[in-house]
């Protein structure tokens, strides 16, 4: 049987791909929008997307009750799955707790040099750009893995985000092993520059094929710690960006408001405004080089249609969808990589 | 677009139906005019579900761009009739 002969119902009649697929199903519900929670930040780091744009020059809302109907608004509207964000979430704990309240699975992006209440029950992703030397060098702050490891030591929430940039890249291997000898989960991100970047922390091809190879080697030594998959490397690390690979499904790039994320998504500011033009996970990010792995979360997600072509593909997308599921929502348990191999991202449909 | 053959119509609510897993409502009484995003409250993932099982039982592939057009069961039935109506 050729590669395009498959019919749906022969990809998951394969018992594992049945499996999982059912597995994942049960979470297509999830409906993302993203909070910009504070203009403020302890650190100021190169490259952070925040502080690009006009983001930071909106006013911060500290009103409980206007957060409160703001996301009772939201859920109303269909919202159930927010990521707080920017610039530092953790500076405000009474609001995170107010959107918990509201709605209960959602994910708070942190530097994590300060700590959030347990009773804030999100998955929490940390920063982290490098060994503690590089950390100090780029994001100007001193032993800011030490620090996180303390602070979230034995915390179901916590998952550390590596972004890769080229001048990291080897030190992933010592930050990997560090958060392996304490039971703590880790997962990868690809820096991607902010509109008009042009410094030493974009990717060439080089630094992607090199990063590729580190990847690669961490999931197959640490594969309890690394969240990730063959086709998360894949997706991530090719020379075309996500858009190019995947056609982004943000309202920023798409105009269609009818189904999906064009109809549902929003990027509110800290003034709980949001711009359409703007919206997408990481704004102010040129979408050329965005390999981000928010980004990427929803973009190969929802490309279901196109992967299910072959069972290799199909279970490829797969372990990426368990992968996003595992790294964002809390209690989700990722199953073993169905797809060994990387396979080269199919073409449109 | 032309309008959709019936029997094409009453499939494809039938295909929504058992994906969706709805109850109270048959293939022969699905109103083929309600808006599925708004009325039947389905999403991208929910289509690109139903997309596969009609390229199984039609060999009609969906192209992604038409997604938003496809906002009801007659519209989407109209789409495979015109599908196949080109392949012969």
């Amino acid at each position: 049987m050729s590669e395009q002969e498959y019919k749906f119902s022969d990809i998951i009649a394969v018992p594992a791909i049945r499996e999982r697929f059912e597995k994942v199903r049960k979470y297509f519900f999830l409906r993302e929008s993203t909070y910009d929670m504070s203009n403020r930040c302890n650190i100021r780091c190169e490259g952070c997307y925040y502080f690009q744009g006009d983001k930071h020059l909106f006013e911060e809302n500290l009103n409980v009750s206007d957060w409160q109907q703001h996301m009772r608004a939201e859920k109303e509207r269909g919202i159930t799955f927010v990521v707080l964000a920017g610039a530092e979430p953790s500076f405000v704990p009474d609001l995170c707790k107010t959107c918990y309240d509201e709605i209960p699975l959602g994910c708070i992006a942190s530097n994590g040099i300060k700590v959030l209440p347990r009773e804030i029950d999100y998955r929490i992703h940390l920063s982290v750009w490098g060994n503690d030397e590089t950390s100090l060098e780029i994001r100007k702050a001193k032993g800011m893995l030490k620090r996180q490891m303390e602070n979230y030591h034995g915390d179901t929430r916590a998952i550390w985000v590596y972004t890769f940039t080229p001048v990291n890249i080897d030190e992933a291997r010592e930050v990997t092993k560090k958060l392996a000898a304490n039971n703590q989960q880790i997962t990868f991100n690809m820096f991607s520059a902010p509109v008009g970047y042009d410094g030493h922390l974009k990717h060439t091809p080089e630094t992607l094929a090199r990063t590729r190879l580190v990847m690669t080697e961490l999931l197959q030594d640490y594969p309890e710690t690394v969240i990730y998959s063959p086709y998360n490397i894949m997706a991530h690390t090719h020379e075309q960006g996500l858009h190019d690979l995947f056609s982004c499904s943000y309202p920023r790039m798409n105009p269609s408001t009818d189904i999906g994320l064009g109809r549902s998504f929003r990027q509110y500011r800290t003034d709980l405004q949001w711009d359409r033009a703007a919206a997408c996970c990481v704004p102010d990010t040129d979408c050329d080089d965005c390999r981000h792995y928010a980004a990427g979360s929803a973009v190969v997600t929802a490309r279901m249609y196109r992967h299910a072509t072959t069972p290799r593909h199909f279970s490829a997308w797969l372990d990426y969808v368990d992968t996003y599921l595992a790294v964002w929502v809390k209690g989700y348990e990722k199953g073993k990589n169905l797809c060994s191999e990387m396979v080269e991202p199919p073409e449109q449909c | 677009m032309a309008s959709a053959n019936s029997e094409t119509v009453t499939r494809i609510a039938g295909i929504i139906i058992n994906e969706l897993k709805l109850e109270d409502v048959t293939p022969e009484t699905f109103d083929g005019d309600l808006d599925l995003v708004d009325e039947v409250g389905i999403d991208s993932m929910d289509l690109a579900t139903i997309a596969l099982v009609i390229r199984d039982e039609y060999g009609v592939r969906i192209d992604e761009d038409d997604y938003p057009k496809l906002t009801t069961v007659a519209i989407i039935a109209a789409y495979i009739d015109t599908k196949l109506a080109e392949k012969e």
